[in-house]
């Protein structure tokens, strides 16, 4: 099957350390992948790479058979790649603003926008806080709040980073559903984490990045 | 007459709606209100420019601004005048002694503060705001837009603090508006040259105007920093 994302000889250095140095890697379809490594192993950078946040210094990448080589390429590819932070933001506005906020970018009407907002928010749980502005979130509310946001927009890959950092027990749990929630058999989900409860989500390919090398 | 009677006569003043009294300050508001709304579009977008890119020559220009925002008004007014005046290169606009000539001195006043304060507050919004919007789809420009929005409680922070400057200052309005009754006599001209004449009850009403309306100004500043800053 032909992956939606495969990369080859990818380098990365930041000054005299080189962090990332991938001889292949292939994502596909109706996949969740776990990316597992330690602290400061480049779990970050390389999903940042992924969505052409940030460039590499070499490499060959393919989305859907398609090369994006470049991180402009890459970033092109948004909304169907979409990155979520490791703190993900949202912006000062609202919950139902922030998830309707690339529904009003593709120039959807406003009606139609606000039904999609609707069913995410009832997706997410989080229809109580439709109206509240981020700063009243907590963490997990927050956390789920920026994946309805993707969600509603389908990406075909969906780059989460630490979803589950500094939650509590329960907030960790709901986002752990949801994010088993969010595959299905067209879209890719890559998971960075060192977070041994993700290890739960069923099927989830693990992946282990270690010394620049990802372990598959 | 003395301190007690004058206050007392300032209130009778501001109270009975004394036209001429109630006339100066609404130059003040006149004159400031379109200063700051010719000031900002271009004040604002500088600030952005300066924040979000980076080309030769940007240091300085930012040097350049910081240093304005020292400016004393008398020189704006002096620069403004010999602009103005009938030999000067904007003569045949015959501005000078005119209420334009006070809108684009303090339009000139509030210009460092807008693009100093907006710079700042472009530079304090989390770099994840653009890369999320961007991730989400947005293009170059309205990655930029949403990144202008997000700095919107600090920017209106920024108008308001020129506002004020601009409805304090004395020195530019003085130079180049001429205190003119009925004309550009405003609020601080007008204190000026009441007090020099002996009349206090005049000054005292427009000096508690003015003092009103910084106060104003402050709780607008309060209320929208408590806004951008409670995130
Ligand atoms: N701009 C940069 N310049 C220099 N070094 C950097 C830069 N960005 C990241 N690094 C370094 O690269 C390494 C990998 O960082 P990265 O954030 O990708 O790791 P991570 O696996 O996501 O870690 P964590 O689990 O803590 O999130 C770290 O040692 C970090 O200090
Ligand atoms: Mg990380």
């Amino acid at each position: 099957m032909k992956p939606i994302f495969a990369l080859q000889n990818l380098r990365k250095s930041h000054g005299e350390r080189l962090l990332l140095n991938i001889d292949k890697l292939e994502l596909q379809r109706g996949n969740t992948y776990l990316l597992l490594g330690e602290n400061g192993v480049g779990k970050t950078t390389l999903l940042r790479i992924m969505a052409g946040l940030e460039a590499a210094d070499g490499g060959q990448f393919q989305f859907d058979g398609q090369f994006v080589n470049s991180d402009t390429e890459r970033a092109a590819l948004a909304p169907n790649l979409i990155y979520v932070h490791q703190h993900s933001y949202l912006f000062y506005t609202n919950v139902a603003e922030n998830i309707g906020y690339g529904l009003k970018l593709r120039g959807i009407p406003k009606t139609e926008r606000e039904a999609l907002v609707a069913a995410e928010l009832v997706w997410a749980g989080i229809t109580h806080l439709r109206d509240v502005p981020p700063n009243q979130l907590s963490g997990g509310e927050k956390q789920r709040v920026a994946m309805a946001r993707a969600r509603v927009l389908k990406p075909e890959l969906l780059l989460l980073d630490e979803p589950t950092a500094n939650l509590d027990d329960a907030a960790r749990e709901q986002v752990v559903e949801l994010i088993a929630h969010m595959r299905d058999a067209n879209n890719c989900v890559i998971i960075a984490t060192h977070d041994k409860e993700l290890a739960e989500i069923p099927d989830a390919v693990k992946l282990k990045l270690e010394e620049g090398r990802v372990q598959g | 007459m003395t301190l007690s009677e004058a206050t007392h006569q300032a209130f009778v003043l501001l109270l009975g709606g004394d036209p001429k009294l109630w006339g100066i300050i609404w130059v003040s508001i006149r004159v400031s209100t379109l200063a700051l709304i010719s000031a900002v579009p271009l004040a604002v977008l500088s600030g952005f420019v300066l924040a979000t890119f980076t080309f030769p020559g940007r240091r300085a220009l930012v040097v350049i601004l910081q240093t304005l925002l020292a400016l004393p008004t008398v020189i704006v007014g002096l620069v403004l005048y010999m602009v103005l005046s009938r030999q000067g290169p904007l003569g045949e606009w015959h501005w000078l002694f005119t209420q334009e000539a006070m809108i684009l001195g303090q339009a000139v006043l509030a210009f460092p503060i807008l693009a100093a304060m907006t710079l700042s507050a472009v530079q304090g919004v989390d770099k994840r705001a653009a890369e999320t919007a961007k991730t989400l789809g947005a293009s170059r420009l309205q990655a930029m837009w949403t990144v202008l929005l997000e700095a919107r409680f600090a920017v209106l922070v920024a108008i308001a603090t020129g506002f004020g400057r601009v409805l304090s200052e004395i020195g530019c309005a003085m130079m180049v508006g001429g205190n003119i009754a009925g004309v550009t006599r405003n609020i601080t001209t007008a204190i000026a040259l009441e007090t020099s004449k002996g009349e206090f009850a005049q000054g005292i009403a427009l000096g508690a105007v003015l003092v009103v309306l910084a106060l104003a100004v402050n709780f607008a500043m309060n209320f929208f920093q408590g806004k951008g800053l409670t995130r």
